[in-house]
């Protein structure tokens, strides 16, 4: 009878331990990961949801105070789409960002393809200079970048007078909004190269010598290789980095914002410059949130892409 | 090993729990510490009444600190929104008068009482004006100002300039025979005007009978495209054009104007009082200027007149978040004691009472500037109005004007209808 009862006992703890243990395997990756997703939704949930919130809300100075906004439905919605102003900034925006993005992916792979054919120490120094750019925080290079194109004391304007090019003693960059616009660019481009270049760089490395040296011998040349071989064999690389390319310059802030004094002229809006300005400046936090959900949606598409390439490359691998 | 870590963990919440009643305590029984918010301009040019004020209230409150943080016009708005939201902002806070009716309209300050403050029944009108709303009192006048021509004297005498100009179309002659004496100078400006000047720029249409707004059968209207308006814009632009190499894109506190005047490469420049002392300040300015700058109201187009000058000003008020009303409404006290207005009038500006304006007509460094006060206007007074300024519709208009990116008249219709539709918005 003991022993029945004891077998019995053992047997059901047995049991009971083998599902314990086996709810505890299930168990283990969602306690793994809630930190993580706990993360997430306090930083980025979260807020994301009072932005849409807001986004249908008329939300102003007072509702600031009292923490409550009028539901009005969609009309901030109604009125960005309506206002001409919007589509022109959406416009300067994707146009800035294809400019940047584009200079940026070209001049970064070029400088890392030279990296590739120079000499130890040319390499080493070169790569430090990029390293050293990529250190430097945004708003010290803005600075450094606001003295160069200064209207008054700057580098820029002294080196173009010295080389006789024009007639640049006292010339604003920022008189007209195409050379502005292309002050942002130069920075941004050059803040941006040293990530794609190390990357590609690294890249580079990977691939394998042979296939170059057997393109190499039926006849290829060198632009034939890099277009028909390398570019092929990297262009996940090319892709994840394009997309957060697009991602980071899409949202340009600081730049514009530090450089122009906190005060940029309409010309000088993107579109995180135009959300923060009617929420902020005009306090109209409604409209400058639906102009934020409108953006989110935009670097929505580009995630996907990059998410998409993320995936494919995990299942190859 | 669990034990250990549970214990770890048990003591990192107790000590959590222990700091933050420790400190929910101290904020609730007593404040040790208020947070005033004043412009950068207390900073440069009055700290004097600044500190007297602080030794004042510091007496009466030995055991509360008072940490004084400046802001900067470009962005103190922004910050005061995201403290109202937070519930973190300041105790006191300087605001423009321009500034005030928004935030009076929208609850954000505690109501006052004008019996409690010096002063209260000299108070210049036109700032009590700004810190009222529906009858009621939101803030306490600090000072005002306002702006007339700081000019060399040296530099007038040898470009065959006689006296001070009576009319705008001698002021403007005398700037083209200061160039043609120091124009040569690539960085030489007669009269140092940016682009984004708009007090003074506005100046120019008031005076020619023109308004930013007019407000007919309870809506607004944007009249910069009136014929006065254009006509005064249009002498502007000729001011851009001929008489100044200022950045068109800049404006007047980056880089402050006075310091570029103090460097010596410009004749004039329209200024605040304050201005004057601090292009002489010894450790940012040019003390050595000191004997050949002197100042004069502005002229008008009418021979004889002044242009009117734009009334600017700031108010304190004490925001709706505070727990400290009183300590605040003690600081504003002490910030607006005869004393301390005495040291902001001494700076170069006009204080908050009637009591002082004859200490400012008795000062010559003060006089042009109490003088160039006969005519004033003021911004159109709508709650809405600073978001006209805070969307920079007058700035980027001047700028178009100044680099030529558009004609006059379509600068200023577009400024216009954006006026019309911000000053309309939510009325």
């Amino acid at each position: 009878m003991a022993s029945v009862a004891e077998s019995e006992f053992l047997i059901a703890s047995r049991r009971r331990r083998f599902s314990r243990r086996r709810l505890g395997h299930a168990a283990a990756p969602y306690a793994l990961l809630a930190p993580a997703a706990a993360v997430i939704g306090v930083i980025l949930a979260y807020p994301l949801y009072l932005l849409v919130k807001m986004s249908f809300q008329k939300y102003g100075i007072s509702s600031l105070i009292s923490h409550k906004g009028k539901w009005i439905g969609t009309a901030n919605y109604a009125s960005i789409f309506h206002d001409a102003e919007f589509w022109h900034v959406v416009l300067r925006t994707v146009l800035f960002t294809a400019v940047c993005v584009s200079l940026t992916m070209v001049l970064g792979t070029a400088i890392a393809l030279l990296l590739l054919q120079i000499g130890r120490v040319m390499r080493v120094a070169l790569t430090t200079a990029l390293v050293l750019v990529w250190a430097v925080p945004v708003i010290v290079a803005v600075d450094v970048w606001r003295w160069m194109v200064d209207y008054e004391f700057g580098v820029a304007n002294w080196t173009l007078a010295k080389l006789h090019v024009g007639n640049f003693v006292r010339h604003d960059w920022f008189a007209n909004p195409w050379t502005g616009l292309g002050v942002f660019a130069a920075l941004i481009v050059w803040g941006a190269i040293p990530f794609v270049t190390i990357t590609v760089y690294a890249a580079l490395a990977q691939v394998p010598q042979e296939l170059l040296e057997a393109a190499a011998i039926d006849g290829a040349r060198p632009w034939a290789i890099f277009r028909e071989v390398t570019l092929p064999l990297l262009k996940p690389i090319f892709v994840i980095l394009t997309s957060l390319s697009i991602i980071w310059d899409f949202q340009v802030f600081q730049q514009i914002w530090v450089m122009l004094d906190a005060r940029p002229a309409s010309d000088y809006y993107t579109m995180a410059i135009y959300a923060f300005h009617q929420s902020f400046q005009i306090s109209e936090y409604g409209l400058g949130a639906a102009i934020a959900v409108v953006m989110v949606a935009f670097m929505f598409v580009a995630t996907l892409v990059y998410l998409r390439q993320m995936l494919r490359t995990g299942e190859v691998h | 090993m669990k034990v250990r870590y549970l214990a770890a963990a048990l003591l990192v919440a107790m000590l959590a729990v222990a700091a933050s009643t420790a400190s929910g305590g101290t904020s609730r029984s007593h404040a040790t510490k208020i947070v005033v918010w004043l412009q950068n301009d207390a900073q440069n040019g009055w700290p004097e009444a600044v500190a007297l004020a602080n030794r004042n209230f510091k007496a009466q409150h030995p055991d509360v600190d008072v940490d004084v943080q400046y802001q900067s016009w470009g962005t103190h708005l922004t910050k005061f929104d995201a403290g109202l939201a937070g519930g973190d902002a300041p105790d006191v806070i300087e605001l423009g008068n321009t500034e005030m009716t928004k935030y009076m309209a929208a609850g954000a300050f505690k109501t006052l009482s004008q019996s409690a403050f010096p002063n209260n029944k000299t108070w210049l009108q036109g700032l009590k004006n700004s810190c009222q709303y529906n009858g009621k009192l939101y803030g306490v006048p600090y000072y005002a100002g306002a702006r007339a021509v700081i000019y060399r004297k040296d530099q007038y005498a040898k470009a065959g300039i006689k006296s001070t100009p009576k009319s705008l179309s001698q002021f403007l002659a005398d700037g083209r025979k200061l160039m043609k004496k120091y124009g040569k100078d690539g960085g030489y400006s007669a009269v140092y005007f940016p682009g984004k000047y708009w007090y003074a720029a506005m100046s120019f249409v008031y005076d020619y009978g023109g308004q930013i707004a007019v407000r007919t059968g309870g809506k607004w209207k944007g009249t910069l495209n009136s014929p006065q308006a254009l006509t005064a814009l249009n002498q502007v632009k000729t001011l851009f054009k001929q008489l100044t190499r200022a950045s068109r894109t800049g404006d007047e506190a980056n880089p402050q104007q006075s310091l570029v005047f103090a460097k010596g490469k410009v004749g004039s420049f329209i200024g605040n009082g304050w201005e004057w002392p601090y292009a002489l300040d010894e450790k940012v300015g040019n003390p050595a200027l000191a004997p050949v700058v002197g100042a004069y109201p502005m002229p008008s187009h009418l021979k004889g007149r002044y242009m009117p000058t734009f009334i600017g000003g700031s108010d304190l008020g004490i925001p709706v978040t505070t727990k400290n009303q009183s300590l605040a409404a003690d600081w504003i006290k002490a910030f607006t004691s005869t004393a301390a207005e005495s040291e902001i009038a001494k700076a170069g500006n006009i204080a908050n009472t009637t009591k002082l304006l004859s200490f400012n007509a008795s000062n010559p460094k003060l006089a042009p500037f109490a003088r160039a006060a006969k005519y004033s206007w003021f911004v159109p007074t709508s709650p809405n109005w600073v978001n006209v300024e805070n969307a920079n519709v007058l700035q980027n208009m001047l700028v178009k004007i100044a680099t030529g990116r558009a004609s006059v008249k379509a600068a200023a219709s577009s400024a216009s209808s954006q006026i019309t539709r911000i000053l309309n918005t939510g009325a």
